[in-house]
């Protein structure tokens, strides 16, 4: 499950996206994302930060400009090259996104779904190797104990557990994780953060995290973007980053709702 | 704090033009098929007969019936599998979120409406056709029935589930149908096994009325005894089939129930 470190470079060009009821997710954006870095994304509400996560994996089409995964422009429509790309781009969800019925392994096992030939996914009838990177996945998030328990019977902070061994089972290049904590209390959130860094150095998956606190931000990132309607407006060290330059990406003063622990606000 | 608008008062003149209007229409339709009250009274004394006629229920024809009784359900299992299964990409395909282009939605949502506006008697009538009077025939008019009525009701609750499976499926590189089976089917298969069981009870009854016209089956038996006046055995017929018919309801009904 390693990452030799030379993949998951994210390049965009003159990137664009245009909603068909004429918003503006992205505005001519270029942006470079080096193999093994930890990106944070912040931008008040409407910035575009899904926009530019989604756009990596190609569920959000660029109306002009390029994105490249590795020097490979990120196709722009459905089929097999498109698929050959997600295979290689783990994704994290706010909501989980978890078959609530199923087993924790089954829902793990999704992640494996491009790497085997499809009747075998189809029967259920997985190799043994692919079961393996599975169990491995859970391990290294801590649940493996859980693998034969329905995913309804998680906690929020257990089910983003899986939602994470389910991205690492496919091996990926890269990770995008759209609002991972959301959903989460303050003590999961941290320990989640905390997993995704941590994964983040050990295996050296390019890490893209939307995060709407501040302060997450700030202690977690390792480089933080920041966007305002669109446009790119900050792309800074999380160690340098200013309040500042806060006020400036959010066009506002921020308050206790910008940040998870009000404490750090004077 | 926000005001509650006051409740809206009863609007008597539309109540009563509805109740006006359904009376009018009432009287009128009767009028055309030759419905009267008094002919009907009339004709009461041929009734009084028919019912002394049909009574008591016929007993010792009940072992006989088993066995179309037997055929009368295996139509039914028969339809109800074939069409359930058929109904799978039919109803899939013509889910506006799940089809596969507006194409084959379009053309799905056409071939659904077709199967639908028809009558299972038709396709009795046109599968008989083919494959001559008899229980395939009837098995399959009610797999026809069946693909009708299961697609139109899945693909509707299909329509409504979360997509954010199946776009998590495909963002794992998954195929379009795999996102299907990993990320749709598992929020529609209660949906599914309960227009399942629907359909089997709509198929008992429905493969009797085809045995009427041919189809075998208890239906068949049924029409040779009225025929032939033996309207005892007649009775012993309609009360089997009734208790039968609440019988599987009750234990379809049941199971659904437990679903929900
Ligand atoms: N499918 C869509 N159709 C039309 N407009 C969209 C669509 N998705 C997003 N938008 C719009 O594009 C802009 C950027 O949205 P995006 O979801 O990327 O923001 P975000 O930064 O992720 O916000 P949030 O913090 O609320 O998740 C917003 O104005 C949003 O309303
Ligand atoms: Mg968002």
């Amino acid at each position: 499950m390693s990452n030799n470190n030379s993949q998951g470079s994210i390049r965009f060009t003159g990137a664009n996206i245009v909603y068909p009821n004429g918003t503006v997710g992205m505005k001519d954006l270029n942006l470079e994302i080096k193999p093994g870095e930890f990106v944070v994304i912040v931008g008040s509400s409407g910035a575009g930060k899904s926009t530019l996560l989604r756009a990596v994996n190609g569920l959000n089409r660029l109306t002009s400009g390029q994105i490249e995964v590795d020097g490979v422009a990120v196709p722009q429509k459905d089929g097999r090259e498109l698929r050959l790309l997600r295979k290689r781009v783990g994704m994290i969800f706010q909501d989980f996104r978890l078959v609530k019925r199923l087993t924790v392994m089954s829902n793990v096992l999704i992640g494996r779904l491009a790497h085997v030939p499809g009747w075998r996914a189809m029967f259920n009838l997985w190799p043994a190797h692919d079961k393996e990177v599975a169990m491995k996945a859970l391990e290294r998030v801590g649940i493996t104990e859980k693998a034969w328990i329905k995913a309804s019977q998680l906690s929020g902070g257990q089910q983003q557990r899986v939602g994470i061994a389910r991205a690492l089972a496919q091996e990926p290049a890269i990770i995008l994780a759209d609002e991972p904590v959301a959903s989460l209390d303050p003590v999961t959130t941290h320990q989640i953060m905390q997993d995704l860094v941590r994964i983040n150095r050990e295996l050296g998956i390019t890490t893209l995290v939307n995060l709407h606190f501040l302060d997450l931000a700030r202690k977690y990132g390792q480089r933080i973007i920041g966007l305002r309607f669109g446009e790119l407006v900050y792309d800074g060290s999380a160690a340098t980053v200013t309040d500042d330059d806060f006020r400036n990406i959010y066009g506002r003063d921020f308050t206790e709702d910008d940040v998870l622990d009000e404490d750090v606000i004077d | 704090m926000a005001m509650v608008p006051p409740k809206p008062a009863r609007n008597w003149p539309l109540w009563g033009g509805t109740i006006a209007f359904l009376v009018a229409m009432s009287w009128w339709s009767a009028h055309g098929i030759g419905f009267s009250l008094t002919e009907l009274l009339c004709n009461s004394a041929g009734g009084t007969r028919l019912l002394q006629e049909s009574w008591p229920p016929d007993f010792a024809f009940l072992p006989r019936l088993i066995d179309p009784f037997m055929e009368t359900i295996y139509i039914a299992i028969v339809g109800t599998v074939v069409g359930g299964i058929l109904s799978i990409p039919v109803a899939i395909l013509a889910a506006r979120n799940l089809t596969l282009g507006p194409i084959i939605w379009f053309a799905d949502r056409n071939f659904m409406n077709i199967l639908r506006t028809l009558p299972d008697l038709f396709w009795a009538m046109l599968f008989a056709t083919a494959v001559g009077f008899g229980p395939v025939a009837g098995a399959l008019a009610l797999s026809v029935f069946t693909i009708a009525v299961i697609s139109k009701l899945w693909s509707e609750s299909l329509e409504s589930i979360d997509m954010g499976m199946p776009e998590a499926v495909r963002a794992c590189g998954g195929t379009w149908l795999q996102m299907v089976q990993f990320g749709a089917i598992p929020q529609g298969l209660q949906h599914y096994v309960s227009y399942a069981l629907y359909a089997f009870e709509l198929n008992v009854r429905a493969s009797m009325v085809l045995g009427l016209v041919g189809a075998g089956g208890i239906g068949m038996i049924l029409e040779t005894q009225r025929a032939n006046f033996e309207y005892e055995r007649v009775t012993m017929i309609i009360l089997a089939v009734l208790v039968a018919v609440l019988i599987i309801e009750q234990i379809s009904e049941s199971i659904r129930k437990r679903l929900a």
